[in-house]
């Protein structure tokens, strides 16, 4: 997204700064977390038909010298926009931003963004708007960020930050300089398994996708695993017939790999193999046993009437009680032989039931 | 606008990309501690599509006490306190100036191993099935078991018996016997699928996916291939992370999880064994005093009294309240949770162990 330019970013110019306070002029950088790209692409496609570009509101943290924004969040500010003139729903803006700061109270207000590449007076009026003393980000510069959304176009996002610059008292409010700043797209650890999931959609037709079982996504990635091997030892033959040109560097990456495969006794691996895969089935059969214990246990409750017996409610409660224990009892017995945790478990099962 | 299509049940659930993406983000944030919060979208034909959510506000809980479990039940019962509908309802107003879909559909949390089978569960969806609008559902993120590789998202509703049940709040043996209520029917799950817009599509094509197809230039050295900006960055599809051998750690947790599910179990039969022993008591005491009274009437007959009321032993003795079974059946829901989340662990944990082991040990 755009990251491909290289950015030499000595300093950043001198915004308007507190009396007393040195101004900073490091250069800045800004990291977008993909939930934020998400909402502003909803927007883009929720907007008002006879509308161009919509705008928002980013949110997120700020590193305490102020050289490094990250922005997590965003929202929607409805605003309208003609040839004359631009009309922003202030009132709307600092309500939404206390109704989403009592949600995320770590947050703070970064920047604005629009759906356009495009900057005129008209951004330059909402940049100032955004980076006023008061509502704004202030002292802070605010960041601009623009994703561009024409249709068949690749998707393209910007940064800015801005200066003022001198122009007539009159149109310094509608004025100022956007200097591009540079900017990633990164996503942590716990958002990867959710973007895998959505961008196994991307290449269907109906562009949706379901809940994948954890052996449905072990499948694919050893399907995937394999197909690369696959493609790296057709090169490797191809090198040994001759037929494709050799790379010494290739050559060395691979050996390095390989010689990280551990060697080890084969009687080794086989005994550790057997005790583990045994640990494992004895879970699996302990946990299918206590599942069919419940069922029972739940079906006697209840199942009483229909036997007969005088006092219903005794002899349910009763027998479903012993069954239990006697189901405990017995897996004890043929837990012993499978394996350490198979041993643990049952201790704790039987601890449980007396 | 749902009574219109009240006769044709939810039959699915569609999530919109932004929607997951968000829930992740808040529920990582949040975690180990519980995450919830509100979801919006719109109803179609019996699909219920879910278009964005929004969290509901952190309650502050001092710092000194240091006790997780009450800022997690705070945020576990957050749906269904009041302060929070007028925020839902505020937050909603404002979406739909933004041409959001504004109506509520629901609720979602965030879970650790499968562990969401409780009251809170049970009382935040019945409060939406109920007061707010009947075709809500939960959506149950599950963040430990997402971390291990394949994302764990889950839609249920409360199924109309148990909904009838829960409104009269009786959970006696006789009523579940009259009902037929099984634990199995608690929860109903509706099929769950992920949905991107066209936009989303068109950027997702620009992240890295696959190894470039094309032929590339050999690298001169080592270091050159290894410092190489152009090298592929693992892709976001499939995911490795999901070929990770140790997930010992998982099936460990989830077996404690079990057996303090069945100790649960065990201390609610107990519970039920103590009634049923007083019931027992009591009964007998009543059968002695009736038959005593008997006896001191036919004496009093014979002596030309007047007997004395027979039925004085409903004020003398008081029948030990019967406790409700509400606990043990979502607790052997829960079990049954676990079990199969164990079942589906060791399937791909064997799977993975034969793969080492016929790598490590070639030709056999």
């Amino acid at each position: 997204m755009g990251d491909t330019e290289s950015f030499l970013h000595l300093a950043r110019p001198l915004g308007p700064a507190p009396v007393g306070a040195q101004p900073s002029t490091a250069p800045l950088s800004v990291v977008i977390q993909p939930q934020a790209v998400f909402s502003i692409l909803d927007h883009s496609l929720r907007r008002p038909a006879d509308q161009d570009r919509v705008i928002g509101t980013l949110l997120g943290t700020r590193t305490e010298d102020g050289t490094e924004v990250e922005i997590r969040n965003c929202y929607a500010v409805p605003h309208t926009e003609t040839a004359e003139q631009v009309e922003v729903d202030m009132d709307y803006q600092k309500q939404m931003l206390a109704l989403h700061l009592r949600a995320n109270p770590r947050e703070v207000l970064v920047g604005w963004y629009a759906t356009s590449s495009e900057l005129n007076t008209f951004s330059a009026l909402i940049q100032n708007f955004y980076s006023q003393q008061g509502d704004g980000t202030f002292p802070h510069p605010a960041v601009h960020l623009t994703v561009s959304t024409v249709p068949g176009k690749d998707i393209e996002a910007r940064t800015y930050i801005s200066a003022p610059i001198g122009v007539t008292a009159e149109r310094a409010a509608d004025s100022c300089l956007f200097i591009p700043v540079p900017h990633e797209l990164k996503y942590g650890e716990a958002e990867k398994s959710g973007l895998e999931l959505i961008s196994g959609a991307k290449d269907r037709e109906d562009r949706s996708q379901g809940i994948l079982t954890d052996i449905e996504a072990l499948e694919r990635a050893v399907q995937h695993v394999l197909d690369m091997l696959e493609r790296v030892s057709n090169y490797v033959n191809n090198v040994l017939d001759e037929e494709a040109t050799p790379s010494s560097a290739l050559g060395q990456f691979l050996m390095n790999a390989l010689s990280l495969a551990p060697k080890v006794d084969p009687q080794d691996i086989e005994r550790d193999f057997n005790n583990h895969i045994q640990d494992v089935l004895v879970v699996s059969y302990l946990a299918n046993t206590i599942r069919t214990q419940i069922d029972l246990s739940n079906r006697l409750a209840t199942a009483a009437l229909t036997m007969g017996t005088g006092d219903p409610l005794g002899g349910a409660a009763g027998d479903g009680e012993r069954k239990e224990g006697g189901g405990g009892r017995g897996r004890g017995g043929r837990g012993r032989g499978g394996g350490n945790r198979g041993d643990r478990n049952n201790n704790r099962d039987r601890e449980s039931e007396q | 606008m749902a009574d219109t299509l009240k006769d044709s049940p939810l039959r699915a659930v569609q999530v919109e990309a932004l929607v997951v993406m968000k829930i992740i983000k808040a529920s990582a944030g949040a975690f180990p501690t519980t995450a919830t919060g509100s979801l919006v979208g719109m109803d179609v034909n019996g699909t219920l599509q879910i278009t964005n959510s929004f969290p509901f506000p952190t309650v502050d809980v001092p710092a000194t006490d240091g006790h997780q479990d009450s800022a997690s039940n705070l945020a576990a019962a957050a749906p269904r306190a009041k302060a929070n509908t007028a925020y839902q309802n505020e937050m909603i107003k404002f979406l739909r100036e933004v041409n959001v879909d504004a109506n509520n559909v629901g609720w979602y949390t965030s879970t650790n191993m499968g562990n969401f089978i409780n009251l809170n569960t049970i009382e935040n969806q019945f409060f939406y099935q109920k007061e707010m609008n009947e075709r809500t559902v939960a959506l149950v993120h599950d963040v430990s078991r997402s971390s291990q590789g394949s994302l764990s998202f889950r839609a249920f509703r409360l199924s109309p018996s148990f909904m009838a049940a829960y409104k009269e709040s009786k959970f006696t043996t006789e009523a579940l016997q009259k009902s037929g209520l099984r634990y199995q029917d608690i929860l109903i799950e509706l099929p769950l699928t992920i949905h991107n817009s066209h936009l989303l599509t068109s950027l997702l094509h620009q992240l890295p996916s696959e190894a470039p197809k094309e032929e590339l230039a050999f690298p001169p050295t080592l270091a050159a291939l290894q410092a190489d900006p152009n090298t592929p960055q693992p892709p976001l599809y499939p995911n490795f992370d999901s070929l990770d051998l140790s997930i010992d750690p998982f099936l460990e947790k989830t077996c404690d999880l079990l057996l303090e599910s069945i100790e649960n179990h065990h201390t609610e039969l107990n519970n039920h064994q103590y009634y049923q022993r007083s019931l027992g008591r009591e009964q007998a005491k009543i059968t002695a005093w009736q038959q005593k009274r008997k006896a001191e009437n036919a004496a009093r007959v014979a002596a030309k009294q007047t007997p004395l009321p027979e039925d004085e032993w409903q004020r003398l003795f008081k029948l030990p309240q019967e406790p409700s079974r509400l606990e043990v059946l979502l607790n052997s829901r829960q079990v049954e949770q676990y079990a199969r989340q164990v079942d589906g662990f060791t399937a791909s944990v064997s799977a993975k162990m034969f793969a080492v082991k016929s790598n490590l040990l070639p030709g056999e």
